[in-house]
């Protein structure tokens, strides 16, 4: 039976490198994917914004706008969330640029 | 410090795996309390086992064989009963060669391969074709070793090959007290010298002292191979009365008998063991008789060390290897469970820097957002309500325990737009760097 406590430890010693290894990294991700999707929901609530301060409409910016609440609508990874703010910024800026001008 | 623990503990789980897999060496010898190594009892060649005899060619013994039932080569020892076998071997015959102990390899395959003979003889041991009769009792090793006589294995193989009906087995070897004249001579040796060894005998010397008999000096006897077919002289219990308490070895040419103190404990258990073992070897060559005492004398030693005997065993010093190692599985076991258990810990409480200053800059714009919020309008409304979404999200952000650099970079889009609100209202001490000089300081 004493073989029996080698083989314990040795799964237990594997487990914990295999556990050391992956939760970080799990984590990590998990947090850089929420970081991304509250950076996109911010500049979309901003060129939100925008767009109701508009004067004239900007037919462009509601496409952008459209296209990246789409994208947060489906709830996507990092990388969705990425597209989603970069469209909902550039939406926000050119809003931003008829309000001024 | 924790982190280093952890470490120290996977370290030591290693070593613990690497001492237990050394030491685990398992080893053939088992005794009962540390018996002295008796080194090798009887070395291949290097014990004199080889008796310099010669066997003609392969071509000559052919001849011989088919000239003769019977072969005997020069310097044969073995004898049988000649009706025993001739009864055990039927109307078919025999043909029997029979060839002197101590043949080298080359030279017990030459007589081996003699196909003519039924049944070839090397020393006493007794082959045919491919199978071999073995004494496997006292009483034949007896007949074997003292007298050279084999009718019992002659005749069990003979019976065999010649698939005749199993022969009788032989009567015990006939016992006689040895004549007055034969015990005075023994006894004044052995008053003289504390041995005797008779002429034709092969023991050179004896062994000064041996741990078959602490404390006591035995008394050796050795004779010659005896003459077969009459009864053998029993020593043993002669001299055992002439010499009351000392230990009495007798060797009748190969065969050795024990008679003394303790000779009920062990002496049975000793003959058969030592025949048991070396019969075959004693059989085939031509061993000194002081070379046979000895190994015999080692394989008394180990009975002894058996724990046969009523005596306290040797003191065994005490072996701290052998105590801990049964420790180590779990001490690895608790090593391996303390690694994961800091591993763990230090996996589900990260350890995080200490506040970066993001409640006070929250709060601080928040104010700000709240105190300017009755003078904007038009333009400046806009990008107050941009301000005031951007600091919800970095609220949220925080709240949610999302990376405070990415709060900052929250904190910073709402710090720009009520900059530009500050702008478009004309009112510089709103801006935000302005306002929250004096609060953050």
């Amino acid at each position: 039976m004493t073989w029996l406590v080698w083989v314990l430890g040795a799964v237990v010693i594997a487990a914990a490198g295999v556990g050391v290894a992956a939760w970080p990294w799990w984590r990590d991700r998990d947090l850089r994917r929420r970081t991304a999707w509250s950076a996109a929901r911010a500049a979309i609530d901003s060129a939100a914004v925008s767009r109701d301060a508009a004067s004239t409409p900007q037919p462009e910016a509601e496409q952008l706008l459209a296209r990246a609440e789409t994208i947060a609508a489906a709830h996507g990874g990092t990388r969705a969330a990425r597209t989603a703010e970069d469209h909902a910024r550039r939406a926000d800026v050119l809003w931003q640029a008829t309000a001024r001008g | 410090m924790a982190d280093r623990i952890r470490w120290v503990l996977l370290a030591a789980a290693g070593a613990v795996l690497v001492t237990f897999l050394l030491v685990q060496q398992q080893s053939t010898s088992v005794s009962y309390g540390r018996a002295p190594a008796s080194g090798d009892p009887i070395p291949e060649g290097s014990a004199g086992e080889l008796s310099g005899a010669t066997v003609p060619s392969a071509e000559q013994l052919t001849a011989m064989v088919k000239a003769a039932p019977v072969v005997r080569l020069p310097g044969a020892i073995a004898t049988w009963d000649e009706k025993a076998v001739q009864a055990a071997a039927g109307s078919a015959g025999v043909r029997i060669l029979v060839a002197p102990p101590g043949l080298p390899k080359e030279a017990r395959s030459r007589v081996k391969d003699v196909e003519d003979a039924t049944v070839q003889v090397i020393g006493t041991e007794v082959t045919g074709g491919v199978l071999q009769a073995s004494a496997d009792r006292a009483s034949e090793w007896i007949r074997q070793f003292a007298t050279g006589d084999v009718t019992e294995s002659l005749t069990t193989l003979v019976a065999h090959l010649n698939h005749q009906p199993d022969a009788p087995d032989q009567p015990a070897l006939a016992r006689r007290d040895p004549a007055a004249g034969e015990l005075a001579e023994v006894t004044a040796a052995l008053r003289g010298t504390g041995r005797y060894v008779a002429p034709g005998a092969t023991l050179a010397d004896v062994p000064a002292t041996t741990a078959a008999f602490p404390g006591a000096q035995p008394l050796y006897v050795a004779l010659p191979q005896q003459p077969a077919g009459q009864p053998l002289v029993h020593f043993g219990p002669a001299l055992a009365k002439e010499f009351p308490g000392r230990p009495i070895v007798a060797m009748y040419g190969q065969w050795i008998e024990y008679d003394g103190p303790s000779a009920d404990a062990f002496a049975d258990v000793a003959t058969a063991s030592f025949y048991g073992q070396f019969a075959d070897r004693l059989s085939t060559y031509a061993y000194p008789q002081r070379n046979v005492l000895g190994a015999w004398l080692d394989r008394v030693t180990a009975i002894r060390y058996a724990g046969l005997f009523d005596r306290p065993l040797p003191y065994t010093p005490f072996d701290p290897l052998r105590v801990a190692l049964p420790a180590l599985p779990w001490l690895f076991a608790a090593c391996a469970l303390g690694f994961l258990v800091l591993s763990a810990r230090r996996v589900v409480r990260p350890d995080r820097p200490a506040g970066t200053g993001v409640p006070a800059r929250l709060a601080g714009l928040t104010a700000l957002a709240v105190e300017i919020s009755g003078l904007t309008g038009g333009a400046s409304a806009a990008a107050l309500t941009r301000g005031i979404t951007q600091l919800t999200a970095a609220r949220d952000a925080f709240t949610e325990k999302l990376p405070d650099q990415h709060v900052h970079g929250l904190l910073d889009a709402a710090e720009a737009d009520l900059d530009s609100t500050a702008g478009l209202l004309g009112r510089p001490e709103y801006r935000p760097a302005e306002y929250l000089r004096g609060r953050l300081a």
